[in-house]
């Protein structure tokens, strides 16, 4: 990544005072994976939600289909700026009988995650910053119990949230391997309703695309900002195919790309799900292969959403349990003749 | 007897994922000859500073160094050729003491530093090397040498490690 500034959240004033070049680093966030994309696509449209003022925390905690582990991926801005934790500050994601710290840092500066162990019986994730001097280093290969300079807790140690899983998703169609032949297709999405209307509904994708010499893969997202239906879990929605499927040399205006914790998250899953046989740079790989006019294969999670709690010492945040349910289809450009 | 004094060239593995520069050692050793193609070894090891590559983490920046030294009591077997060469190997226990050095940073603001701690303990060693007589008294040799510190810090830590010190060397040899 081309980011090299960060402020750490034991930076307290000195934090505050870097605001402005904060402000700055969340479009370089997106232009870095636009950039590293190599494509033209405009990327104003996909600044993460975050205020340029105040602490704001963003998690997202999600339950795959079948899976006896749910992702977890969180990150805390200040003043617009993602945080680092350091010094042995880190999220911690607890049920009533397992614990993780989520020690991966994830593809963005400042986003973190991790899978946790979670049972049907399994309601609600608490998200706590803990100071974990020792367990935080548990990846080096020295006595971290015996050398172990430790500056002590930081200034965000203590905050927490906590979310809730809705009822898991069903998927109804399209169904698996549908294919589409033009980015004009709609992709008709229905699924089982669950019993909160108010849940909302997202899009998560991760297509790979070959033009038979070259590869491109890469993750987008479609929320109810961009497709307002999915604000509601009313069971269906059409979804045009431009919003996976983007001309690398026409660029898009309508396709948003992952970031932030919705990124570390979607590669915390993919990773999970491929038994760690994944790239772990899959969803911000170079584009080499134009998708338009390329084979794609698009993984489509299907997220109910509901919103969770967050500390009061947070000024704002984005606090959200999911569960999901993935259906592969498609994209196979029709043969056009000169 | 024979006084062997080799300058070496080490790798240090430490058993996880630590990741040395190679450092330097100097092995003096004081053979008896207990017949003439054995002897009792008796050497003293003193390592330099060895660094590990800086890393990064959740936690901060952070690099290791380990410096180590070490009384060495074994058998010297050898062959002599007819011509002025002689194999010889080295066998034997040593009783080490060995520094362990740790830096951390942490970022702006941050106050980092360094911490360490000392251990010794027990291990063997083992070396196979290669002579040639200058003079009826004088041999140039090379000399692998391969060392192991058991249980570094099992006492203080829950974390105790194996170290394992391979070491290619140059030296000389005087008999007398």
């Amino acid at each position: 990544m081309c980011i090299s500034g960060f402020v750490s959240d034991r930076a307290g004033p000195s934090a505050v005072s870097k605001g402005s070049e904060g402000m700055a680093l969340i479009p370089g966030i997106v232009l870095a994976v636009l950039v590293l994309s190599g494509c033209e696509i405009d990327g104003s449209d996909n600044l993460p939600r975050v205020p340029d003022q105040g602490l704001f925390m963003l998690a997202e905690v999600n339950l795959h289909e079948a899976e006896d582990e749910a992702q977890v991926a969180a990150a805390v801005f200040n003043d617009g700026v993602p945080v680092n934790l350091t010094g042995g500050d880190v999220f911690e994601a607890r049920t009533a009988t397992e614990r993780v710290l989520l020690m991966k840092p994830g593809p963005v500066e400042g986003s973190y995650a991790e899978s946790l162990p979670v049972d049907n019986s399994v309601q609600d994730v608490f998200l706590n910053i803990v100071h974990e001097p020792v367990e935080a280093r548990a990846s080096r290969w020295y006595p971290v119990d015996l050398l172990n300079i430790d500056p002590g807790p930081g200034e965000l140690v203590g905050k927490s949230a906590m979310v809730s899983f809705p009822l898991p998703v069903t998927i109804q169609t399209p169904v698996a391997d549908t294919v589409y032949t033009s980015i004009t297709d709609t992709v008709d999405f229905s699924w089982i309703q669950g019993d909160n209307f108010d849940d909302d509904m997202r899009v998560l994708s991760a297509i790979e695309c070959t033009d038979g010499f070259a590869t491109s893969s890469y993750g987008t997202v479609v929320e109810k900002e961009a497709v307002p239906g999915l604000d509601f879990d009313d069971g269906v929605e059409p979804i045009s195919l431009d919003r996976f499927i983007f001309d690398l040399n026409q660029g898009s205006s309508t396709i948003e790309f992952l970031s932030d914790a919705a990124l570390a998250l979607m590669q915390e899953l993919l990773n999970q799900l491929s038994a760690g046989n994944i790239d772990p740079d899959f969803l911000l790989r170079q584009r080499n292969a134009n998708p338009i006019e390329s084979n794609c294969e698009i993984r489509l999670f299907l997220q109910r959403r509901r919103q969770g709690q967050f500390d009061t010492a947070f000024d704002d945040g984005s606090v959200t349990g999911s569960t999901s349910s993935e259906v592969t289809i498609l994209y196979i450009p029709a043969v056009t003749l000169d | 007897m024979q006084l062997d004094v080799n300058l070496g060239w080490t790798r240090l593995d430490a058993g996880g994922n630590d990741n040395f520069k190679s450092g330097k050692a100097l092995a003096v050793h004081f053979d008896y000859f207990l017949k003439h193609w054995l002897a009792a070894d008796l050497g003293l090891y003193v390592s330099d500073k060895t660094l590990e590559e800086s890393r990064q983490d959740i936690v901060g920046a952070y690099r290791t160094s380990i410096q180590s030294q070490a009384v060495l009591l074994g058998l010297k077997p050898r062959y002599r050729f007819s011509s002025p060469y002689e194999v010889y190997g080295r066998l034997g226990l040593q009783y080490w003491r060995t520094e362990l050095e740790v830096e951390e940073d942490f970022g702006a603001g941050i106050p980092g530093g360094i911490d360490s701690s000392k251990d010794t303990g027990y291990g063997y060693y083992a070396s196979i090397g290669g002579g040639h007589y200058v003079t009826e008294n004088v041999m140039v040799q090379i000399e692998f040498r391969h060392m192991k510190q058991l249980d570094l810090f099992a006492d203080t830590s829950r974390f105790p490690f194996d170290l394992t010190i391979n070491a290619f060397s140059f030296g000389v040899g005087y008999r007398f």
